[in-house]
C-alpha cells in the first residue's frame, strides 16, 4: 500500500503543485519569480520522489482500485524522470525569458505543471481511455502555452494550427478506442494482448482498424512523416521555453505510451514494423530536407526535431517486443532532451526582447561577445549531431547497434546518412557564431537562472555520455 | 603517473587545452603553458620509447570496462605500428609552440586538444574508443581553420568537415557491424581490436563494412580520388593547423588502415589491394603533376603532401614486410620533412605577406640558414639518399616491385615528378633575383633555429642510420603481414602469386 502510494507520489506532487499555483495566481499573491521558484521546487521534489520510489519489475499501483489501468515499470519511471527534468529546466529558463518578455502570468507555470502531470499519467497508462484523458490534459495545457503571447500574430497562427490538427488527432484516437472497444469489449492493454495471443492480430479487424487510428494519433504527436508538417510553424510560433518543452517532454511522454502500446504484444509490433520502417526513413529525410532550407533557428530546431523522431522510430523498429526494456529509446530521449533543452535555455536569454534574434545571421560573432554561451550552444549542437564524446553520440551508437543487431542494416545505414546530412545545418550555426565578426553586442537583461540552466545542461551532455546502458 | 603513461599523454594536453579555452589566461601565458605541456608529453613519450622493447606485441596496456553491456572498454596500448606515429606527434608539437606567437589563446588550446586526441586515436585498442578520438581530433582543426584561416576559410572548413564526417560516420556503421558480427559469432559483445582478428566475415556485408572503413581512412589520408578537400584546407588553414593535418593527422589515416583494416578484413583487403594500390599510384602522379602547376607555394606543398601520401598508402597495399616497414618508416620521415616544409612556408608567409611563388626570389642570399634548413627538409621530402625520405621510399618501391612491377615502376617514376616541382620552386623562391619584397627578409632567429634543429637532425640521422628505428617497427610489421598471409590462406587467395603472374606477362 505504501509502495503504491509512493509510486504515484510524483504525480500527486506535480498535480497538487499545479493546482496550488493556479489558486495563488487567482488570488494574485505570487510574483512571477516566486512562481517559477515554486514550480522548480515542485518538479525537483517530484523528481526526488520518483527516484526514491524504487521498484523492481512491473507494478500496478492500486491495481484493484484502478482496475489495472496504470502500470509502473522501469521504463515508465525513467521516462517520468526525463519529463520531470524537462519541467524543471523549462521553469528555470522561462524565468530568464520572462525578464525580457513581459507577457507571462503565474498561470504559465501552473500550466507547465498540469502538462507534466498529464505526461506522467500518460507514461503509466495501460488503458486507452486513461491514455486519452492524460493525452488531452497534456495537449490542452500545451495549446494554451503555445498561444500564451496573445498579442503575437505568429503565436495565434501556431495555436490555431496546432489546436485544429490536435483536435483531429484526438478524434482519431477516440475513433481507434471505440473500434477496439467494439471488437474486444475492453480498452485495457492486457485485454488487447490476450485477444491477440488467442486469435492473432490480423484476424481481429476491429483491432487492426483501431490500432491504425491510434498509431496515427501517436505519429502525429511525435511529428513523424507524413504528419510532420505542423511542427515547424507551431514550434516557430510558440515562445522559446515552450518550444523547448514541447520538443522534449511531450516527445518523451508520447514515445513512452507509443512504445508501451506497440510492445504490448509481438504480434502487434510485427504487423506494423514494416510500415514504421518506411515512416522512419521518410521522417529522417523529410526532416532533413526541411531543416536544410530554414533560416530561422527555431524552425531549424523544429525540423531537426523531426529528424530525431526518425531516429527514435528506428529504435522502436529495432527493439524486440519479447523482452522490452526500452533503455535505448530512453537513453536517446534523455540525450536529445538534454541538448534540446540546453539550446532553448541558451536561446531563452539570448534572443532578447520579443525574440528579436531569431535568424542564423543574428547570431554572427556570438563567440566573440559571449564565449561561454557560444561554447555551450556548440556542445548542444554537437550532441544533436552525434559527435563524440557527447550524449547524442552515445544515443546514436546504441540506436545503430540495436538496429544492426535486429538485422535492420538498411535502417542503420540510412540513419547514418541522415546524420551526415544534418551536419550541414548544425555546423551552419557554429560557423555563424564563431567564424564571423560580431555585428552587435548581445547584451541581454537576464536573471542568473538562464545561464546557470545552460551550464548544468552542458555538463549533463558529457555526464550522460559516460553513463553506461544495458541494451 | 607512470603506470598510466598513455592516459597521461592523452589527457594532459586535452585538459590543459580545455583550461586554456575556458579560463581567462593571457596570450603569452597560454603559449608558455602550451609549450610546457607539449614538452611534458614529449618527455613522457621519450620515456615510453626507451621502455618499449619491440617484441611485436602491445605494451603499456591500460584496460578498464566502460560500457559492460556492449563490451566497450577503455583500452590503450602501443606496439611497433603505433609507436613511431605516436612519437612523431610528441616530437613535433613543441616546435609549433616555439614558432608561432601572434595568435590568441584559443589557438594554443585547440592545438593541445588536437595533440591529445591524436595520441588517443593512435593508442586506442578499442574500436569505439578509437572512433571517439578520431572524431574529436577533427574538432580543433575545424575551429582553427574557421577562426584563424585565410580568406576562403569558411568554405575550406565546411569542405574538410563534411567530407571527413561523412567518411567517419559510415565507418561508425561499419564498426558497429563488426561488433554485432562478433556478438553473433562468439556470443559476447566486444569491440576490442585484438580480438577482431579471429572474426570471420562473409559476403557482401563484409565488403560494405570494408568499404566503410576504407572510405573514412581514404578521405583522411587522402587517397585519390578523395583528395579534393585537401588543397583548400591545407592552403587556407593557419600554418600550425596545416602542419598538424599534414604531419600527423594524415598519418593516422595510414596507421588506421594497418591497425584496423588489415587484420579484420584480410580477404577483402587482399582482393582489392591491387585497385587500391593503383589509386595510390594515380594519386601520386596526379597530385605531383598538379603541384608543378601551382603558383601558390602553400598550395604546391599541399599537393606535394598529397602526392607523398599516395606512396605511403601504397606501401600498405603491397602486402609485404618491406613495403609495410617502409610505410611505417616513411610516416615519420614524411611527418618531419613535410611538417617542417609547412612550418617554413608559414614563416615565409608571415614575413612576406604573400604566398605567391612569383613574388619571391633570392631568399638564399638573404637568409642562408633558412635556405639550408629548407633545402634539407625539401631533399628529404623528394627522397634524396642520406635523408630520411630515401629509406622509406626505397623500401616501399622495393616492396611495390615485388608486389607488381607496373606499380613499382610507376611509383618510382612519380618520384621524379616530385623532384621537378620541388627543385623548380626552390630555384624560383631561393635563387634568382632579390626583389623589394624579399629585400627585407630576415633569417631565422635563434629560437627558431633551436625549434627546427631537432627536426633537421632527425631527418639526417634517420637517413644515415635508420637501423634503430627499423628495429622497433619490423617485428610488428612481420606479425601484421603474417596474419594477413594466414588470412589469405583461409580465404584461398594468394596475392604474392598473383604478383608473380603479372611479372611473367
Amino acid at each position: 500500500m505504501t509502495r503504491d502510494f509512493l509510486l504515484l507520489l510524483p504525480l500527486g506532487i506535480v498535480g497538487a503543485g499545479a493546482i496550488l499555483l493556479m489558486l495563488r495566481s487567482a488570488l494574485g499573491k505570487l510574483t512571477l519569480e516566486a512562481a517559477s521558484l515554486v514550480s522548480m521546487c515542485v518538479f525537483a521534489l517530484a523528481f526526488i520522489a520518483q527516484i526514491l520510489s524504487g521498484t523492481i519489475g512491473h507494478v500496478s499501483p492500486y491495481g484493484s482500485v484502478f482496475n489495472g489501468m496504470l502500470m509502473v515499470t522501469d521504463f515508465t519511471r525513467v521516462a517520468g524522470l526525463i519529463i520531470l527534468a524537462c519541467g524543471f529546466f523549462t521553469s528555470m529558463s522561462s524565468q530568464s525569458y520572462f525578464k525580457e518578455n513581459g507577457f507571462a502570468t503565474v498561470e504559465y507555470y501552473s500550466l507547465i505543471a498540469f502538462a507534466v502531470s498529464g505526461m506522467l499519467l500518460l507514461t503509466m497508462s495501460q488503458e486507452l481511455i486513461t491514455a486519452f484523458i492524460s493525452l488531452e490534459i497534456m495537449s490542452l495545457s500545451i495549446y494554451i502555452l503555445v498561444g500564451f503571447n496573445r498579442t503575437c500574430v505568429t503565436c495565434a497562427e501556431a495555436v490555431l494550427k496546432y489546436l485544429m490538427l490536435g483536435a483531429f488527432t484526438g478524434a482519431f484516437f477516440t475513433m481507434g478506442t471505440a473500434l477496439i472497444y467494439g471488437g474486444l469489449n475492453s480498452t485495457k492493454f492486457s485485454a488487447i494482448s490476450t485477444a491477440i495471443a488467442a486469435h492473432g492480430f490480423l484476424h481481429l479487424p476491429a483491432l487492426v482498424g483501431g490500432a491504425f487510428f491510434i498509431i496515427v494519433a501517436f505519429l502525429f504527436k511525435v511529428a513523424a512523416f507524413p504528419f510532420h508538417a505542423w511542427v515547424v510553424d507551431v514550434y516557430d510560433g510558440a515562445s522559446v521555453p515552450v518550444t523547448g518543452f514541447m520538443a522534449t517532454a511531450l516527445k518523451t511522454a508520447v514515445f513512452a505510451i507509443f512504445a508501451n502500446f506497440l510492445m504490448l504484444d509481438p504480434g502487434l509490433k510485427s504487423a506494423w514494423v514494416n510500415y514504421l520502417f518506411y515512416i522512419a526513413i521518410l521522417t529522417m529525410f523529410g526532416g532533413n530536407l526541411i531543416a536544410i532550407g530554414q533560416n530561422t533557428l527555431k524552425r531549424m530546431l523544429a525540423a531537426s526535431g523531426i529528424v530525431h523522431t526518425g531516429y527514435l522510430l528506428i529504435a522502436l523498429v529495432a527493439v524486440s517486443a519479447d523482452h522490452f526494456t526500452g533503455s535505448v529509446i530512453l537513453y536517446y530521449l534523455a540525450a536529445y532532451a538534454v541538448s534540446t533543452l540546453g539550446i532553448f535555455a541558451a536561446l531563452s536569454y539570448l534572443t532578447g526582447n520579443g525574440e528579436m534574434r531569431s535568424q542564423f545571421d543574428d547570431f554572427k560573432g556570438l563567440a566573440k561577445k559571449r564565449p561561454y554561451s557560444a561554447a555551450a550552444i556548440t556542445v548542444f549542437l554537437l550532441s544533436m549531431a552525434g559527435i563524440p564524446p557527447t550524449a547524442g553520440f552515445m544515443g546514436k551508437l546504441y540506436i545503430i547497434s540495436s538496429a544492426i543487431q535486429a538485422g535492420q542494416v538498411t535502417l542503420a545505414v540510412l540513419g547514418i546518412v541522415s546524420s551526415i546530412l544534418s551536419m550541414w545545418y548544425y555546423l551552419r550555426l557554429i560557423i555563424n557564431m564563431y567564424f564571423h565578426e560580431p555585428e552587435e553586442t548581445f547584451e541581454t537583461e537576464c536573471s542568473v537562472f538562464g545561464p546557470v540552466c545552460t551550464l548544468i545542461l552542458a555538463v549533463a551532455v558529457f555526464a550522460i555520455s559516460l553513463y553506461p546502458v544495458t541494451i | 603517473m607512470f603506470e598510466h603513461i598513455l592516459s597521461s599523454m592523452i589527457f594532459l594536453p586535452i585538459l590543459a587545452g580545455l583550461i586554456l579555452l575556458l579560463a581567462p589566461v593571457p596570450k603569452n601565458g597560454s603559449r608558455a603553458i602550451g609549450f610546457v605541456v607539449s614538452v611534458a608529453v614529449l618527455i613522457l613519450g621519450l620515456k615510453l620509447y626507451a621502455g618499449f622493447n619491440g617484441a611485436g606485441g602491445m605494451e603499456f596496456v591500460e584496460k578498464c570496462t566502460w560500457i559492460k553491456s556492449l563490451g566497450i572498454h577503455y583500452t590503450l596500448g602501443v606496439d611497433g605500428i603505433s609507436l613511431l606515429v605516436l612519437m612523431a606527434g610528441a616530437v613535433l608539437f613543441p616546435t609549433i609552440f616555439l614558432l608561432f606567437s601572434t595568435k590568441t589563446k584559443g589557438y594554443y588550446g585547440n592545438l593541445l586538444i588536437a595533440e591529445g586526441a591524436m595520441t588517443g586515436a593512435v593508442c586506442a585498442g578499442d574500436l569505439i574508443l578509437f572512433y571517439i578520438f578520431w572524431e574529436v581530433m577533427l574538432l580543433p582543426i575545424f575551429f582553427m581553420i574557421g577562426l584563424y584561416g585565410g580568406e576562403g576559410k569558411i568554405s575550406a572548413t565546411l569542405k574538410i568537415t563534411l567530407y571527413t564526417i561523412a567518411g567517419s560516420l559510415l565507418m561508425l556503421a561499419a564498426i558497429i557491424f563488426i561488433g554485432v558480427s562478433y556478438h553473433t559469432q562468439f556470443g559476447v559483445w566486444s569491440f576490442d581490436i585484438a580480438k577482431m582478428a579471429g572474426l570471420r566475415l562473409h559476403g557482401s556485408m563484409a565488403v560494405l563494412a570494408f568499404a566503410g572503413f576504407m572510405l573514412a581512412f581514404a578521405i583522411k589520408i587522402p587517397l585519390f580520388p578523395f583528395h579534393t578537400w585537401l588543397p583548400d584546407a591545407y592552403t587556407e588553414a593557419p600554418s600550425a593547423a596545416t602542419f598538424v593535418l599534414s604531419a600527423i593527422m594524415a598519418k593516422i589515416g595510414v596507421y588506421a588502415v594497418i591497425r584496423f583494416v588489415v587484420p579484420v578484413f584480410g580477404p577483402e583487403f587482399t582482393k582489392y589491394a591491387l585497385i587500391l594500390a593503383y589509386a595510390g599510384v594515380i594519386g601520386m602522379m596526379y597530385c605531383g603533376i598538379a603541384a608543378i602547376a601551382q603558383k601558390d607555394f602553400k598550395r604546391m606543398l599541399a599537393f606535394s603532401s598529397a602526392s607523398h601520401m599516395g606512396i605511403i598508402a601504397l606501401g600498405i597495399f603491397c602486402m609485404n614486410v618491406q613495403a609495410l616497414t617502409g610505410t611505417l618508416f616513411q610516416i615519420v620521415a614524411h611527418a618531419t620533412s613535410t611538417g617542417a616544409l609547412f612550418l617554413f612556408a608559414g614563416i615565409l608567409e608571415e614575413r612576406m605577406n604573400t604566398r605567391k611563388i612569383a613574388d619571391l626570389g633570392g631568399i638564399a642570399g638573404k637568409a642562408p640558414v633558412f635556405a639550408m634548413f629548407f633545402a634539407i627538409a625539401m631533399l628529404a621530402s623528394v627522397g634524396l639518399p642520406g635523408t630520411s625520405g630515401f629509406i622509406g621510399e626505397f623500401l616501399i618501391i622495393l616492396g611495390a616491385i615485388k608486389f607488381n612491377v607496373i606499380i613499382g615502376v610507376l611509383a618510382g617514376t612519380s618520384l621524379i615528378i616530385g623532384v621537378c616541382y620541388m627543385l623548380w620552386m626552390f630555384q624560383r623562391v631561393f635563387f634568382e633575383k632579390v626583389n623589394e619584397r624579399t629585400e627585407k627578409f630576415r633569417d631565422l632567429t635563434s629560437v627558431e633555429v633551436f625549434a627546427f634543429l631537432p627536426i633537421i637532425i632527425l631527418i639526417v640521422v634517420m637517413g644515415i642510420y635508420p637501423q634503430p628505428f627499423i628495429k622497433k617497427i619490423e617485428p610488428a610489421a612481420k606479425i601484421q603481414i603474417s596474419s594477413l598471409l594466414h588470412n589469405m590462406q583461409v580465404a584461398d587467395l594468394n596475392v604474392l602469386e598473383r604478383g608473380r603472374n603479372q611479372e611473367k606477362k
